[in-house]
């Protein structure tokens, strides 16, 4: 017994040791790849990016650009590392972490928002050499917004995203809704928000709520829900960036954001939705993303339809989200002008439009569309998206306090729907007690790390 | 005399039934969400998140290998488990010998500085890694093992956990056991080697499965130190399929599937030699 | 301790020192040293992007901590976690372990069956559990099963009366089998000669349990009480991935708060003072356990 123990034990941990000696050894030879050995042996120059990981489609994007980068331009030899994040705040952290030991990438991929938030700690560096005001005319309007900050293009962006209003038409006949109607909705008419409440209500049955919104306890909220508070009046955060006081906490964000705890407390939309909610069938609407068209088309069972994002009553003015990860260049590079000239090349018309293709989300250059990847977007359900970025999208807020503000911000209105959801009513005091809280937290970061 | 023995026999197999259906019952609800897991592998993406509000959930009607197939293409699974076990197994024998030492001293040697290296041990012990992660993340990269097979492994040999485990069961080991090994002339080295690891397979059956499936299921820390898809461990692969949209979860129970076989297999197997460990020792019971 | 003889009394502190040394010093290196430096940088202004700038603003970070309503409710949460949970996963393993102490045919099979949980990672555990939770009817398991009794559903994970509570039923699942495992060996090591002479004095399974189970498990329930005690004052991942700390921040624990306040929000050196009062705590906590589970020392 002693024996047999010992020795299936001394074996595994023999041929683990082997194995593992093997795996160690080229550890270190390409050990510190992410830090910045500029020049390889050669003298070529060599780059390290990060880009969180993704369907096989933008693998296998990534690995065919950069064999055909890598063989284009022997001097500047190109490497990508995919990011195995669990979300985003952990593709944040390993940023974090690899900014206190100065071993950042040369390129990496941020979320949109997060772009203020790194220029304004000078992680990542201006590219306004390499992408001029004439370049970015091509961009759509929105990234353009999004990538600049203190008036410096500081990241650039292939793909944008957008949201819009989703119905199961099965459904909504049922509760005797004219869909013709919906259906025949513009961009300068689409539906208001007391028509989504009516719409809601009438949908609400014992197998399925009216409506659905975003639950996910972090950005999803602040995306998703900005253009209803913009819509209203105010958006979270003043233009400059340095104040929530009297924005993400004025009478029209309580307004706002009553409204929608509203549709909770009367059980038109469910406090802990279920994944893929409306797919299910266990709602009749949903403000979803344009991503959701891939995942509709190839599985859903129903006939369903999308519209505008929906507009406040009093104002009528159409806005959407929109936002995506960029390309930045990193304060550890040490040869920006080989970054700078492999990120002209990555973001060109062609690599856009194929990229946004392979990951099925819009490009953000305008001449893409005319490429035949792109054809799709010229149709609806896609097209609606295409037009929402260039006449209604509105970027999030560009302010150094981003990170903070989205956390506090997500965690106020999750505890204002699941009060509303618990108590069956909404308490427009407790919405601006919570979104005070929020205005003063925003402040606390921003004057202790930012105010001048 | 007969109808005595018959109704005791009664009463044996009646226990006996009770003890199965009980344990099986009971068994079903502990391992439903495994069960769930599995189901859901079997089951199309839109069929998932389907009749959650009823035990048809549990039935996967449209049954397929399909997520596996995704599983298998997308990742290159031998190597994602070579890298897991092989950090984990370096883990592992640096924390089973070197902790089970310092356990064994700390049990049966009198020393200068013993009640304290104690007191660390213990004090150490609620540590959380979400608190000294960047830290430990900077003195990793002065040591310039970011990206190294040691940055996941050095850092976790030394566990106060298992050093305290070790101890607490050497303690219990008579004394008169190890005096009889000094008398035949053996050392001290050669004593814990002969006579008190052969009966204390018990506690290192345990301090390995405990640690082998905390390990198992790390996430934060690989991640951090780690970059590039040759060095992917288990947890990092399945957060593959987490960060592509739209988030399959049927190849994400799949992955997971994969990744929970090893666990149990090696479970099973080391529950053996707990079990057989405890029987054989002699000293206990 | 070994008195008698001379061969070990003569390098018993050389012997002793090179059984210790490499565990100490990797113990110092990677816990110790860390611990250190997550204490230096409480008093420093750092925000986690720019650790350029740096300044020391004496313990600037400590009054606010101690003035945030949040730290309190966090601090609170987990104690209450913490005094809740154990009690509960406590008995539930001892309950699992004397339902498979036996040696019997099978018994190996049932153990890996309620060890299963464990065998998950926390993360899927607790994706799965948000699942059964869920607060309406015809979407979450548990709420449809309410339903066909006839009572009104419950939204678990998203009252703020619930939602800790459910978080500790579902840890207290999950991690029983750990404390399982470590019970069914302290009930091996109780003689069996015990049972035998109590059944010829003919007592019951009851009487059996009280007189001779628990008092003989008596160090190992000290032991597994304290290693879930150490657990549940970690707490994270359940929160994390189910609640994100809320509603109303009723799920969020000390960790939970140290994370998203140091790495989401990047207020790095506050974190680490929010840090540096939880070692406090669990030091403390662990050093007080210690004299209560090895008196001898």
């Amino acid at each position: 017994m002693k024996k047999n123990l010992l020795t299936i034990f001394s074996t595994v941990m023999a041929v683990s040791l082997t194995a593992c000696g093997g795996a160690s050894t080229t550890g270190t030879v390409q050990d510190q790849s992410t830090q910045a050995e500029s020049k390889t042996a050669d003298g070529a120059a060599s780059l390290t990016i990060w880009s969180p990981t993704d369907k096989e489609s933008v693998e296998k994007w990534w690995a065919e650009k950069i064999d055909e980068w890598n063989k284009a331009n022997p001097d500047i030899q190109v490497k990508r590392d995919a990011i195995d994040r669990s979300d985003s705040y952990a593709y944040d952290n390993k940023v974090a972490t690899a900014v206190t030991s100065n071993s950042l990438p040369d390129i990496f991929f941020v979320d949109g928002p997060q772009v203020s938030y790194y220029a304004a700690n000078d992680i990542i560096v201006p590219l306004d050499k390499y992408f001029t005001a004439e370049d970015l005319k091509d961009f759509v309007p929105s990234t353009v917004a999004q990538c600049t900050y203190d008036g410096k293009t500081y990241a650039i962006s292939a793909t944008e995203s957008s949201v819009a209003f989703y119905y199961n038409k099965d459904m909504l006949r049922e509760a005797g809704i004219d869909v013709d109607d919906i259906d025949k909705r513009t961009v300068d008419n689409p539906i208001t928000w007391s028509e989504l409440r009516n719409i809601a209500e009438k949908c609400t049955t014992e197998d399925h709520v009216g409506t659905h919104i975003i639950m996910d306890h972090g950005e999803g909220i602040p995306y998703a829900l900005e253009p209803m508070y913009i819509s209203q009046g105010k958006d979270y955060i003043n233009e400059t960036g340095d104040t929530a006081e009297g924005y993400v906490n004025s009478d029209e964000a309580v307004k706002t954001s009553a409204f929608l705890a509203q549709l909770i407390a009367d059980g038109y939309a469910n406090i802990e939705p279920i994944t893929d909610e409306f797919l299910n069938k266990a709602c009749a609407t949903m403000l979803g993303g344009s991503w959701d068209v891939a995942t509709l088309t190839e599985n859903a069972d129903f006939d369903w339809g999308v519209t505008y994002y929906p507009v406040s009553d009093d104002t009528k003015k159409a806005v959407s989200p929109c936002g995506d990860w960029s390309a930045a260049i990193s304060k550890d590079c040490k040869n920006v002008d080989a970054a700078g000239k492999f990120l002209q090349w990555l973001m060109n018309t062609d690599n856009v439009a194929t990229y946004a293709a392979a990951i099925a989300k819009p490009a953000t250059r305008n001449s893409s569309y005319d490429t035949e990847s792109m054809a799709a977007y010229k149709d609806y359900p896609l097209s609606l998206m295409v037009e929402q970025l260039n006449h209604t999208a509105v970027p999030r807020p560009r302010t150094p306090s981003y990170a903070s503000f989205s956390t506090k911000y997500a965690e106020a209105m999750s505890n204002i729907f699941s009060a509303a959801a618990s108590d069956h009513k909404v308490d427009e005091a407790y919405i601006k007690e919570q979104l005070d809280s929020v205005a003063a937290d925003f402040a606390e970061d921003y004057n202790t790390y930012y105010a001048k | 005399m007969s109808s005595r023995t018959s109704s005791i026999e009664r009463q044996k197999l009646i226990g006996k039934i009770l003890f199965y259906l009980g344990n099986f019952i009971i068994g079903i609800i502990f391992v439903s969400p495994l069960l769930w897991m599995l189901c859901a592998s079997l089951k199309p993406e839109a069929e998932i998140f389907a009749n959650m509000n009823s035990i048809r959930t549990f039935i996967p009607t449209h049954a397929s290998f399909n997520n596996y197939i995704e599983v298998f293409t997308r990742l290159n699974i031998l190597n994602v488990l070579k890298n897991t076990f092989c950090y984990i197994a370096l883990i592992l024998v640096g924390d089973l010998f070197l902790n089970s030492l310092c356990g064994y001293a700390l049990a049966k040697f009198d020393f200068k500085g013993k009640g304290l290296i104690l007191n660390l041990v213990i004090a150490l012990m609620v540590l959380p890694m979400e608190a000294i992660m960047l830290p430990l993340y900077i003195e990793m990269s002065q040591l310039g093992w970011v990206n190294t097979l040691q940055a996941l492994v050095i850092p976790f040999i030394p566990k106060c956990f298992s050093i305290y485990m070790f101890r607490q069961f050497f303690s219990d080991i008579p004394d008169e056991l190890i005096e009889a090994a000094y008398i035949d002339g053996s050392g001290h080295i050669r004593t814990f080697f002969s006579i008190v690891v052969p009966i204390s397979k018990t506690v290192y059956a345990t301090v390995f499965i405990l640690d082998f499936v905390a390990h198992w299921n790390d996430f934060m820390w690989p991640f951090l130190v780690m970059t590039g898809e040759e060095k992917r461990t288990i947890q990092l692969a399945v957060q593959v399929f987490f960060g592509t949209q739209p988030v399959h979860y049927s190849a994400i129970m799949a992955a997971l599937v994969i990744s929970a076989v090893p666990m149990i297999l090696m479970f099973i197997f080391m529950q053996k030699y707990y079990v057989e460990g405890i029987a054989s020792s002699g000293i206990k019971g | 301790m070994i008195k008698v003889n001379n061969v070990k009394n003569r390098n018993e502190g050389t012997s002793a020192a090179v059984l210790v040394t490499p565990s100490v010093f990797l113990l110092i290196a990677f816990l110790l040293v860390p611990m250190i430096y997550t204490v230096y940088f409480s008093v420093f202004r750092y925000q986690i992007m720019r650790p350029q700038d740096m300044t020391f603003i004496n313990f600037e970070n400590y009054i606010k901590l101690f003035q945030d309503k949040d730290f309190w409710q966090a601090f609170k949460n987990t104690i209450y976690f913490t005094v809740v949970v154990v009690p509960v996963q406590t008995a539930l393993a001892l309950g699992l372990a004397l339902l498979v102490a036996a040696r019997t045919r099978g018994v190996a099979f049932f153990r890996t069956m309620y060890f299963a949980p464990q065998l998950t990672s926390m993360v899927v555990i607790s994706i799965l559990w948000t699942i059964l939770y869920n607060s309406n009817p015809s979407t979450g398991l548990i709420n449809s099963m309410l339903k066909s009794l006839g009572m009104e559903s419950i939204n678990f994970l998203s009252n703020k009366k619930t939602a800790m509570n459910s978080i500790i039923f579902m840890s207290a699942w999950q991690g029983a089998g750990y404390q399982m495992m470590i019970f069914i060996a302290g009930l091996q090591a109780i003689p069996a000669s015990q049972y035998e002479a109590a059944s010829v004095d003919g007592a019951t399974a009851f009487q059996k349990l009280v007189y001779i189970t628990l008092p003989g498990l008596k160090s190992t329930i000290k032991y597994v009480v304290m290693i879930t005690m150490i657990q549940a004052m970690k707490l994270f991942t359940q929160p994390y991935v189910m609640t994100k700390g809320g509603p109303q921040n009723s799920t969020k624990t000390l960790v939970y708060y140290i994370y998203t306040e140091g790495f989401q929000e990047g207020n790095f050196g506050y974190a680490c003072s929010a840090a540096a009062v939880f070692f406090i705590i669990v030091v403390t906590m662990s050093l007080v356990m210690k004299r209560l589970t090895m008196p001898k020392d």
